[in-house]
């Protein structure tokens, strides 16, 4: 009977009800979509790179390293020498190596040039490697592997041939025009840099180059790319190690930054991707700030609602003292219906956000490089639910006590 | 007696000199049905909130078959209302979004008069002996005619089986047929069930159907007839 006089009363009043609810919805949606976003960017961005043990470079900011290496955000300092690398790639300790060298770029889009260890070692995620969606790895001098990306928004397949820029600027005036390159493989999407970069074998970008003054941006002089025999460059912006033993990482990195011939930095990635994050943590906070405003200012609305509700229900409240409710009763009644709105709108919130985060996953991972899983109940969501549950019973204690008193001083003239 | 006042004085507590009710003493005995008159403002609802204790006496005692309701908590009185009074207003009797047959089951959620909550059976029964059509059961009762809430409102207050029947101007929205049909039905109702009932109107045309008839301004004057 009280569950019935509740629901009864709500759809009585279904006009302002239901603006209440959408309101709330909206809160409760924006609440969990933000918490869903930030959990998923930091795991996405903890995910970025996955299995490299240590990243080399030359001596710098570990932040800085780990943005232009893995980022591909902002410009290495300095390059480390081929020898130095061969050297450490070369030392009992490590699995495997991946050379870096960057500084190339194909429509604002960065080129990496590496080996095809990259594609064997680097993994993102959960140790997840990377696979081709069509093609395979870069066999030739002038091949090119895409990202998923690239392929996608510049529309090249296998076969292809491209151009690649001096620099890294969108437009620059400075093309590799004489020596092309054809598309061999693109790669599957993986919500990381990787989807944004064009990879090319060492030896293009040192072909490429070759007869260009060091630093300068004139054009070359002498010789054609394709007729240079492969060699090997003179350096590499950077380098990802995997290790025999994770318990040699600290040795490693030690005896990295103590290198006598050159300076050079080794940083474990996690530990920079997480220095990293904690740098975003203001953003963090301002967008839970601004869901739980939202949210604050729908659960007024309800409260504000119902206090109307409760002036035009004078009658109703005097009839139901009159034929024995106690003033308890009305405290509780109005409760009821606040909790009931505010159920309904978790219920359409939670279900809004999994169709949109079903629907738009795919548009979001192409457009952000944010890999959206379908929005789940976990722990952290329903601590969130019992949040807003809390949230409304204090706001809805205002019309409440307004009722309870009404119902205590009521008596008809 | 089923109320009977002694020495009751009500004072609302803005104006605590000026007591709107001062009644020596005024008493109805069991299954009586008294027609009480008065122009409005000499505290006929005032006297009607203080028997049925949803206004405490500021002085003196009220009792309300046999019950002393100064001895009982507000909680008590509630429940003590809930299973002993029955109430049919003016207006406002029902919870207008609610269809007839659940105002009657409200009224009876609040009471532990009877053993068991009323079957539907029984109330639609109810609602039958007081020419509710099937029709009117299930429709929210703001939809009905304000004849048909009138005696919706009497079902709603005799489903507890009061022993005391408060009436206060429950004919004044009505037209003259449906007042004598009303009435009928009401005095009828509470005839047979041997319900005392108080009934409170300024409409003297009314005093017919009743064989006792006080002047509310003459409570505080004297002593009661009987």
């Amino acid at each position: 009977m009280f569950l019935k006089l509740a629901t009864q009363s709500l759809l009585n009043r279904r006009g302002s009800v239901l603006l209440t609810v959408v309101a709330m919805t909206v809160g409760i949606f924006v609440l969990l979509g933000v918490e869903q976003i930030r959990h998923q960017a930091k795991d996405s961005f903890a995910n970025t790179v996955s299995g490299v043990d240590l990243i080399v470079g030359a001596r710098t900011g570990s932040l800085n390293l780990l943005l232009y290496s893995v980022f591909r955000i902002g410009a290495p300092t300095n390059n480390i020498s081929w020898q130095s690398y061969q050297e450490i790639a070369g030392s009992p300790n490590v699995a495997w190596a991946i050379p870096i060298s960057l500084g190339d770029s194909h429509k604002g889009y960065r080129v990496v040039g590496t080996t095809g260890e990259f594609f064997e070692h680097f993994s993102y995620g959960r140790q997840r490697k990377l696979g081709f969606t069509s093609g395979k790895p870069f066999a030739s001098m002038f091949d090119v592997v895409l990202g998923a990306e690239v392929a996608a928004k510049l529309g090249y397949g296998i076969g292809d041939s491209l151009v690649l820029a001096h620099g890294l600027a969108s437009t620059s005036f400075s093309l590799h025009e004489d020596s092309p390159f054809t598309v061999s493989g693109v790669l599957a999407p993986t919500g990381t840099p990787v989807d944004q970069t064009l990879h090319v074998r060492l030896a293009g970008i040192e072909a490429i180059h070759a007869g260009w003054p060091q630093g300068g941006t004139a054009r070359r002089e002498t010789g054609k790319a394709d007729e240079l025999a492969e060699r090997d460059p003179e350096s590499i912006t950077a380098a990802m190690l995997g290790l025999e033993s994770r318990m040699a990482t600290f040795q490693v990195q030690r005896a990295i930054n103590n290198y006598p011939k050159e300076p050079l930095l080794a940083i474990l990635p996690g530990v920079a991707l997480s220095e990293l994050w904690q740098m975003m943590g203001l953003l963090e906070d301002t967008l839970r700030l601004i869901s739980v405003l939202v949210l604050a200012a729908a659960v007024a609305g309800l409260s504000a609602m119902l206090l109307a509700s409760i002036r035009e229900r004078g009658n109703e409240i005097q009839l139901l003292r009159v034929i024995g409710a106690p003033p308890a009763f009305l405290f509780l009644l109005i409760q009821l219906e606040a909790l009931l709105i505010s159920t309904i709108s978790m219920v359409l919130g939670a279900a809004l956000l999994a169709l949109c985060t079903a629907n738009v996953a795919d548009f979001i991972a192409y457009r952000f490089g944010l890999q959206l899983t379908p929005f789940t109940l976990s722990q952290s969501t329903l601590y969130m639910l019992v949040f807003v549950v809390l949230l409304t019973v204090i706001a809805a204690a205002i019309p409440s006590l307004h009722a309870y008193r009404n119902a205590k001083l009521s008596a008809r003239h | 007696m089923a109320i009977e006042l002694r020495d009751v004085r009500f004072a609302y507590a803005e104006a605590p000199d000026k007591p709107v009710l001062d009644i020596p003493h005024w008493s109805v005995p069991r299954g009586e049905q008294v027609f009480l008159h008065g122009p409005s403002g000499t505290g006929k609802s005032t006297l009607l909130n203080v028997i049925s204790g949803l206004l405490p006496a500021t002085q003196g005692e009220v009792l309300v078959m046999g019950q002393a309701l100064n001895a009982l908590s507000t909680r008590q009185r509630d429940r003590f209302r809930a299973n002993h009074i029955g109430y049919v207003f003016q207006q406002f009797n029902l919870i207008p979004y609610l269809d007839a047959v659940d105002n009657v089951q409200l009224a009876s959620h609040f009471s532990n008069q009877r053993q068991s909550a009323p079957s539907r059976e029984e109330i639609t029964g109810l609602l039958s002996t007081l020419k509710l059509t099937a029709a009117d059961w299930e429709m929210p009762t703001g939809r009905l005619s304000i004849g048909q809430q009138q005696r919706v409102a009497i079902a709603r207050a005799l489903i507890n089986q009061p022993e005391l029947l408060i009436a206060d101007e429950p004919t004044s929205s009505l037209d003259q047929v449906n007042r004598d049909n009303f009435m009928a039905v009401l005095l009828s109702m509470a005839e047979q069930s041997g319900i005392t009932l108080l009934f409170v109107s300024h409409d003297m045309s009314l005093s017919g159907f009743f064989k006792r008839v006080d002047a509310m301004t003459e409570l505080g004057a004297r002593e009661a007839a009987h």
